[in-house]
């Protein structure tokens, strides 16, 4: 078909039209390449597990769609050459987190980011209970972790996470500060909480880890080098001082005060309460009904104090410590019943003492807790 | 290339097949052009610029490319096949696992559940009895898959570990799916072990209390190495168990508690009564034991079976009968570890084994203790039986040494005995000769006497004919009698 006669602007390629078409290219293709999941280093990828059959403390390579999967391989672990030591950085040894959540709050989660130890030594372990509070803390938990390990620059993602839901209810439907802090709610209260600890360490604890960090989900701030410091001192097991930061209405700025109060030291009076006690009672700290005496390292802050002072302790709080692994291979865990009186924490730093572990307690060193 | 380049102008007649309708040439179309609007900015430095950003962009993508290529490490293979298959090695890892411990707390049919179970085996010094110990691995009816191993081999001095690698090795490279396990892990980790594996000082009094601290050590931290928040059970078994029941997961498992035991007996030889219960440490509390436990020392640690500690429970293996339910359950507080299957949970929450004292208890019978504690069930299956290997201990081989010799000196007694026999019968085949011609002699004397009387008789007839005759007759009777007894006798 032949056109009519006339002037037909023939179009000249424009090579603005061409750059923009090569930039638009390698666009796409940027985009059909960086689709895929996000990449590792090769140091990595090397401790990856081969089967998704492995210790959560490691990643696992995702099987290629559509292969026949393989048996899973003999795994070899030789836990005489885990070490343990002072210098965790410099042996590269594998730091376990792990927290039991109820509430998630995102100053938490700044903070872990902010800690200066490789983040691909480090695995993170929370279990949340299956409540409808719960449930929004897991939502917004798994929102920051797939922020951080998917898109995240690579320094930043951790080695591996693992979420854990619980298998029994809680037994208290509130959080609430109050009523938790109830004196005849704290046994059942705190033996929930010891069996939440003790699912979350049996069930990630795994061959290769060297020290585990309990770290409430409630502190918000730690210095960055927490774990370097803390294992430094070449403890068992080793707490630092909690304490909140709130606002004094007295001196009209922000101040601090102590939080946690179940680092202690054991008294004589405790323990003569003890002995006449029914064997399944447990004694309390910080309450006024039941006056123990004991030395508590909360009240042992000292505003020029040596930073690494240390001072041994009978009981341990859970909010910040850090434990030798081997401490809870031998067997310490926290006793969701009364175990000499004392439960969870407490029992926890007596039955690692039983084993012939010490505990110490740095009294300036100072973590912080939320202040709701 | 460019208009201006071109100079001269050609007009092609239209309608010609090999230009446009209007007349311009087909071919380089940019060339021609009198009648064309020359833009005004086509100077010949914007036309220079322009090429510049042409080639620039040109120059620009390729670096991007190869710098895109070189840092993501991934091949351009990846790259033309879209993402579509995964990059070359197919190396893509997964940071974040999700469990939900609901979904594994274990229930009666557990195979029909998909429930794992993790089996825990501690081993040291264990070679000789590895090859049975496979072959009742491989017997299991319980889904392989759904079984995930681990080991822990500690301070062996013979070639444990390499046997289990390559018996494990071999089943999961072999070609029958079904007989491929799920998760395996082998760990070492030496304690230093100052007691001995033999019988003698493995069961010795003195040595129990610091070996089974040390036993539970090494039992803490098999499991805390190898539980995943995947286990809904975990069994604990001894590699030197000998006959066992084929289905024993799911036999103890369909009872659905949250720690159960069967009962432990050992075959014996002949000689020590055929038969003997083997393991005493699953047991039920007694009031003598919780007194006798108040005046221990904190450390002190109660071993069962041992005639220092008389503690008068009532043990699992003794109420044994042969024909009685398999399935009858008995509440236990102490359990054995030579077969123990645990909910996982009962772990989780925390019950292990306790290295210390615990209750005046240390390693599976602190364990029994420590489950009882946080409320869990603890029950022994009185009549299911699984028999344990029998070692001779140092009495018994002492005993069967001096059996041995007792039974070399009957047979030595018993050869003397029957060369004695033998002697005697050699001797006793004369008599029977002699007493043959005694017989002759006999006899010819009692002919002789006959004659004498006959003649005597004869002489006496002629005077008494009718009396001498009954009195000789007589005597030859006699005669006969005594030599018929005597050859029934003899022969």
């Amino acid at each position: 078909m032949a056109r009519p006669m006339g002037p037909v602007r023939l179009k000249r390629t424009n090579p603005v039209t061409l750059v923009l078409g090569a930039a638009l290219c390698i666009f796409i293709l940027y985009f059909v390449i960086g689709s895929s999941a996000p990449d590792f280093s090769p140091s990595r990828k090397a401790t990856a597990a081969s089967h998704h059959l492995s210790p959560p403390t490691s990643p696992f390579r995702k099987p290629a769609s559509g292969s026949k999967p393989k048996p899973p391989p003999v795994a070899h672990y030789n836990l005489n050459n885990v070490t343990i030591t002072p210098n965790p950085l410099e042996n590269r040894e594998n730091i376990l987190i792990l927290t039991p959540m109820a509430r998630f709050y995102q100053e938490y989660w700044d903070n872990l980011l902010k800690l200066s130890y490789p983040h691909e030594l480090i695995t993170l372990g929370f279990i949340l209970p299956k409540t409808k509070e719960g449930n929004l803390a897991t939502t917004q938990l798994q929102k920051q972790i797939a922020k951080t390990q998917k898109t995240g620059p690579e320094k930043d993602r951790f080695k591996s996470i693992i979420i854990l839901r619980q298998d029994f209810d809680p037994p208290l439907a509130s959080q609430d500060e109050s009523e938790r802090h109830k004196m005849q709610n704290q046994k059942v209260r705190r033996a929930a909480m010891a069996k939440a600890r003790n699912s979350l360490l049996f069930s990630t604890l795994g061959p290769s880890t060297s020290w585990v960090l309990w770290l409430d989900a409630d502190v918000v701030e730690t210095p960055p080098t927490l774990i370097q410091d803390l294992a430094k001192h070449d403890k068992p097991v080793i707490a630092p001082n909690c304490f909140q930061r709130f606002y004094n209405p007295e001196t009209k700025a922000m101040d601090e005060r102590p939080y946690d109060y179940n680092n202690w030291q054991d008294s004589p009076t405790a323990q003569e309460m003890a002995q006449h006690m029914d064997p399944d009672d447990i004694l309390l700290e910080g309450y006024a009904e039941m006056a123990t005496y004991r030395a508590l390292m909360a009240k042992m802050a000292k505003p020029d104090g040596l930073l690494h002072e240390e001072v041994p302790l009978d009981g341990v709080g859970g909010a910040a410590l850090l434990v030798k692994a081997d401490v809870h291979r031998d067997g310490a865990m926290f006793p969701p019943f009364a175990f000499y009186h004392l439960i969870e924490t407490e029992g926890f730093a007596k039955m690692a003492k039983r084993l012939g572990w010490q505990p110490v307690g740095l009294p300036n060193y100072k973590v912080y807790h939320y202040n709701e | 290339m460019l208009p201006f380049t071109s100079s001269g102008s050609k007009v092609i007649p239209r309608h010609h097949v090999s230009g446009y309708s209007n007349g311009y040439p087909r071919g380089n179309t940019l060339e021609m052009s009198p009648h064309r609007f020359q833009p005004r900015g086509t100077t010949p430095s914007a036309v220079r610029r322009r090429r510049l950003f042409v080639r620039l962009g040109i120059v620009a993508a390729v670096i991007f490319f190869f710098v895109l290529c070189s840092w993501s490490g991934t091949s351009f293979l990846s790259i033309f096949s879209l993402g579509l298959i995964s990059s070359g090695d197919g190396i893509q890892l997964e940071t974040v696992r999700y469990y939900d411990l609901s979904n594994v707390q274990g229930t009666a049919r557990g195979w029909e559940r998909e429930e794992r179970i993790l089996l825990c085996v501690p081993l040291r010094d264990a070679e000789e009895h590895l090859p049975m110990f496979f072959s009742h691995l491989r017997n299991f009816t319980y889904p392989h898959n759904l079984i995930d191993l681990a080991f822990l081999v500690s301070d062996s001095k013979d070639r444990t570990l390499e046997v289990l690698t390559e018996n494990l090795e071999a089943i999961q490279a072999g070609d029958n799916e079904s007989q491929h396990f799920g998760e395996i892990s082998i760990i070492e980790k030496d304690f230093g072990q100052t007691v001995n594996q033999d019988v003698e000082s493995r069961h010795g009094f003195a040595a129990q209390a610091s070996r089974r601290k040390l036993m539970a050590r090494a039992r803490n931290w098999l499991l805390s190495a190898a539980l995943r928040p995947s286990h809904s059970w975990v069994y604990w078994r001894d590699v030197d168990v000998e006959t066992a029941p084929f289905t024993i997961l799911e036999d103890l498992m369909r009872h659905n508690k949250d720690v159960i035991v069967p009962n432990v007996w050992r075959p014996l030889p002949d000689w020590l009564g055929g038969e003997q219960p083997y393991d005493l440490n699953s047991w039920q509390e007694s009031e003598t034991a919780l007194a006798l436990a108040d005046t221990l020392d904190e450390d002190a640690v109660i071993v069962e079976g041992y005639a220092e500690y008389a503690t008068w429970r009532p043990h699992l293996a003794y109420l044994r009968d042969p024909y009685g339910d398999p399935d009858m359950e008995m509440e236990i507080d102490g359990v054995g570890g030579v077969s123990i299957l645990a909910k996982a949970k009962v772990f989780r929450y925390g019950v292990h084994f306790p290295a210390f004292s615990f209750e005046k208890h240390a390693e599976t019978e602190g364990f029994g203790k420590m489950a009882k504690k946080m409320q869990f069930s603890v029950v022994g299956l009185p009549h299911y039986t699984i028999w344990h290997m029998y070692e001779p201990s140092v009495d018994d081989i002492k005993h069967m040494e001096q059996m041995e010799q007792e039974k070399l000196a009957k047979e030595q007694e018993e050869k003397e005995q029957a060369e004695k026999a033998k002697k005697m019968k050699e001797e006793f085949t004369n008599p029977a000769g002699q007493w043959e011609q005694d017989k002759t002699k006999l006899q010819d004397i009692a002919l002789k006497e006959k004659k004498k009387e006959a003649k005597a008789v004869v002489d006496a007839a002629k005077e008494l004919p009718g009396a001498a005759k009954p009195p000789a007759a007589k005597e030859k009777e006699k005669v006969v009698a005594r030599d018929g007894k005597q050859e029934g006798g003899k022969t």
